[in-house]
């Protein structure tokens, strides 16, 4: 895409042609490129290489599990039920996709017109998140084709899976509506649009009601497993707590981390507005980022101190929990907040970097790294690293589809420029 | 316990003991064999040689507890049995009850002011005291030490000629 | 995947409401301190007598129409077999299984029968998002596999490591685990197979609260040789299964930090809190709304169009 902007090509943004045509859905699909330059584009682009090499290896894999059974491509460990599957896929993608109801809060609910510019990269962000993780979800049930029986036809409601799944369904439901708006945009069905913008505040409110409850429930599905989570990782009192304000970093420091990607590999498709906002808002999401991480440390020492779990510090475990807890949450909250403090925008970046990757070692340390501690440890199967490796991988091409035709990280216009 | 006993008499038991009334040991009137083959679909019938149990034993209570007129083996039955006066029940199956688990008997258990609530029945009695004692004696402890195996009871543990074959193979090794 | 998403659209906004509001007082029932019911069966294991014949696992292979097992029940090497550094556990194909011990001081190795315990308040049940699970009045912990999706947080859930999962099946994969021959022989008031198998009693069927009070008996009149404790008396809530031992527990490999109170205590704290975030949050965020964007245009009304710049 770079070599065809010096060439003087511009990618499609706007509802008309210059010369007042409208563009058709083919046209728009090749983002206004000719079929030849686009997929010259393509071919050049090596990441979509890197990304066939893991769909030519991984998509069979993954059929290969639904034709011989889970059991085929797991070690069908009985004692640790849930594998990375949910371990990263569920536990790990969901917190990492709170950024659509925190920035859509902020946006509607606070009226911050001014993080407007990165609220559609944050509620997309959101969405896929959110569809990936039940994508994964699919691939790790038994039976994945009896899915709403929890919805609609055998109902648990003491079970705080029941809650999670109700939660995530209709979340992901209210997500795909305000992401529709970009679509309406794109597509050109102005009354969809509309529609949908009346009931802005209403989707948000029931987004921030829908988030906080399964945030928590994710964390509060290991109160199932008092035992069997170490002690450093669980907490009666706190788990909901635990996973909801670590959810906060996570989902603001995803976005930062998207961004950035962003800026740096799709500068084109980034309109104007979006470049020169991008490092006002990263420092500014940076310092939500810095509240939420020095919440959740507190209380994370609250809860070790509630219930006096001080002496398994001392162990192995509670290195590793040491480990955690300053390298991943205390050093990006001093990264972050000196950051902030000298508005180093590129520090800030580094700082939501090691933050995400925090979250991604709690959740996995939660479910399945000290799951079963006084067990075993268990390393997943080969091909069920696989699966998970090829199902980022869609999810990541998804993205960049999205990222490159709909209005998320450019305004739409009604008239393309001369 | 006592009518419990004697509802067995009726029951499904497949117990065949010899007539065993109240005889004392030292009478010398006990059975000398008794065939035991309530497992009979599982293991052929076991042989209990009691002669030679008798004469293995010192004591009677050893094995009858207080019925023998010989005095008691465990002091904490001595509390109300002195042991010293023969029983009409002696043999295990009196008190012992080969059908613990039919509908009338699980259906109306042993009222709470009855002491003997906690019996086991005739086929955990004999394990228990068998398998106890041998291994104090060094006797026979192992399942086919007194059991020989049917086919049928083959087929129950998937052993000799109905055994797992990936078991075959792999001991093969 | 876009017809589920499109049903959990249509059922999410209709149904959904409600079913969330329902959550709290459903849970409500299910709380208190249920301690199962009264006339429910178990079964008291006394540990002691166990000589580790495999009987039982014989027995309930038979009944429960079991897979051949990789070994025959007479094969004591199983005994040996180490998987993980952990002995062996019930799978789908053994919904019962007998383990060796070592035990200090004595020469005797400890024999420990594993199948589900039949919890009061078991946790399998109430993780369980169809309601899958079911306590009988007859005291067994039942499960419709008709409806299990396969989430298999009820292998999360429970604390004895019982539940196994069918992994291998490509259509059908469901829970499988112990079930009190309630179907066979439990309904019709029969003794479970293992139980009627065993031949030293090691286990007793009755009524809980009576096999109960033979436990305490047992531990009272044989002071020397029992452990002074019920294991399954107050772990998690009760169990209907539930064990005397000569040595203490945790050398027979059973995990004695169990809390006392059902597993589902532990998740009361936060589900607790799902009515107050229903009917708080709405209120509260919507009045934020007003408060933050008093004065200036209300929110994005119709008129917000993205290709304004809105300066700050």
């Amino acid at each position: 895409m770079k070599k065809l902007a010096t060439y003087g090509v511009k990618p499609h943004d706007a509802g008309m042609k210059s010369d007042g045509q409208q563009w058709s859905l083919m046209e728009k699909l090749l983002l206004g490129l000719t079929l030849d330059q686009y997929i010259g584009q393509v071919l050049r682009n090596k990441l979509n290489w890197f990304l066939a090499i893991i769909f030519a290896i991984g998509i069979p894999v993954i059929l290969y599990r639904f034709v011989f059974s889970l059991g085929a491509v797991t070690h069908s460990s009985y004692d640790y039920p849930w594998g990375l599957f949910l371990g990263f896929g569920l536990f790990c993608m969901v917190p990492l996709s709170a950024s659509g109801f925190m920035l859509g809060t902020t946006v509607e609910i606070f009226g911050r017109h001014d993080f407007e510019p990165i609220e559609r990269l944050a509620l997309l962000n959101g969405l896929l998140g959110y569809f990936f993780a039940v994508v994964y979800l699919l691939v790790d049930l038994g039976q994945p084709w009896r899915l709403s029986y929890p919805m609609v036809y055998s109902f648990g409601p003491a079970a705080v899976l029941f809650l999670v799944g109700w939660h995530v369904a209709t979340y992901l439901s209210v997500q795909v509506a305000e992401v529709s708006t970009a679509f309406f945009e794109w597509i050109g069905f102005q009354r969809g649009y509309d529609f949908i913008r009346k009931g802005t505040v209403g989707l948000t409110v029931s987004g921030i009601i829908l988030s906080t409850l399964h945030q928590g429930a994710l964390g509060a599905l290991f109160l199932y497993a008092p035992g069997k989570v170490h002690p450093l990782w669980y907490s009666s009192a706190f788990q909901w707590i635990h996973f909801f304000t670590s959810s906060i970093p996570a989902g603001l420091c995803m976005v930062i981390c998207v961004s950035t990607v962003v800026i740096y590999t799709m500068k084109w498709r980034c309109d104007q507005r979006f470049i020169d906002n991008l490092d006002r808002i990263t420092i500014s999401l940076a310092k939500g980022a810095a509240m939420g991480l020095s919440t959740y440390l507190i209380i994370k020492l609250i809860a070790v101190a509630h219930d006096n779990e001080w002496a398994y510090l001392m162990t192995g475990w509670g290195a590793w929990w040491l480990f955690e807890i300053v390298g991943f949450v205390f050093a990006p909250l001093v990264i972050l907040s000196y950051a902030i403090r000298n508005k180093l925008v590129g520090l800030c970046r580094i700082g939501a970097f090691i933050t995400v990757a925090g979250i991604l070692l709690n959740r996995l340390n939660t479910a399945l790294i000290t799951f079963n501690w006084k067990l075993y440890q268990e390393i997943p199967h080969k091909w069920e690293i696989i699966i998970s490796i090829t199902i980022f991988a869609i999810y990541i091409t998804t993205y960049r589809f999205i990222l490159n035709r709909l209005p998320i990280l450019y305004q739409y216009k009604s008239k393309a420029d001369e | 316990m006592v009518h419990a006993g004697k509802q067995l008499m009726t029951g499904l038991g497949v117990i065949l003991l010899s007539a065993v009334l109240a005889v004392g040991c030292y009478a010398m009137d006990y059975p000398e064999e008794i065939e035991i083959d309530s497992l009979v679909n599982l293991y052929e019938a076991v042989v209990f040689d009691h002669a030679m149990h008798v004469d293995a034993t010192e004591n009677c209570s050893e094995c009858h507890h207080h019925t023998t007129g010989t005095g008691v083996a465990n002091e904490y039955c001595a509390k109300c049995h002195n042991g010293n006066e023969e029983m009409d029940l002696v043999a295990c199956v009196d008190c012992h009850s080969a059908d613990p688990l039919s509908p009338e008997n699980l259906h109306n258990p042993t009222p709470d002011f009855v002491y003997h609530n906690d019996q086991p029945n005739l086929k955990a009695a004999y394990h228990l005291n068998c398998i106890g004692c041998h291994k104090e004696v060094d006797g026979p402890t192992g399942c086919e030490d007194c059991h020989a195996k049917t086919e049928a009871g083959d087929k129950f543990y998937h052993s000799g000629e109905f055994a797992p074959k990936e078991s075959a193979h792999s001991s093969g090794h | 995947m876009s017809k589920i998403t499109r049903r959990r659209f249509l059922a999410g906004s209709a149904a959904g409401g409600a079913a969330l509001m329902l959550t709290p007082a459903q849970k409500a029932l299910a709380a208190g301190s249920f301690e199962g019911f009264p006339e429910g069966m178990g079964v008291l294991v006394d540990l002691t007598r166990c000589v580790g014949c495999r009987t039982c696992e014989a027995a309930c292979n038979e009944e429960q129409h079991l897979p051949e097992p990789s070994k025959p029940f007479d094969d004591f090497s199983v005994f040996d077999e180490i998987h993980h550094g952990q002995k062996r556990r019930t799978t789908d194909k053994a919904y019962t299984i007998v383990n060796r011990y070592d035990v200090k001081d004595t020469e005797e190795p400890l024999y420990r029968k594993i199948q589900c315990n039949h919890c009061n308040e078991p946790a399998c049940l109430t993780s369980c998002f169809v309601n899958a699970y079911k306590k009988t009045p007859e005291g067994a912990v039942i499960y419709n596999s008709k409806v299990c999706v396969g989430c298999r947080n009820c292998m999360i859930a429970c604390p004895f490591h019982i539940p196994a999962y069918s992994y291998h099946s490509v259509l059908n994969p469901v829970i499988k685990k112990c079930i009190f021959c309630y179907d066979t022989r439990l309904k019709e008031g029969k003794p479970p197979a293992c139980v009627e198998s065993c031949p030293q009693q090691v286990m007793t069927f009755g009524k809980r609260k009576d096999l109960m009070k033979i436990a305490h008996e047992r531990i009272k009149k044989n002071p020397d040789t029992y452990v002074n404790h019920v294991y399954g008396e107050k772990e998690v809530g009760g169990t209907g299964w539930f064990y005397l031992s000569n040595a203490p527990f945790e050398e027979a490999g059973f995990d004695t930090d169990l809390p006392k109170k059902p597993i589902i205590d532990n998740v009361k704290d936060f589900l607790a809190i799902v009515p107050m975030v229903l009917t708080i949050w709405p209120a509260l965020f919507t009045g934020f709304h007003l408060l933050a964007t008093k004065g200036k245009s209300h929110g994005h009304g119709d008129d917000h169009s993205h290709d304004e710049q809105e300066g700050h």
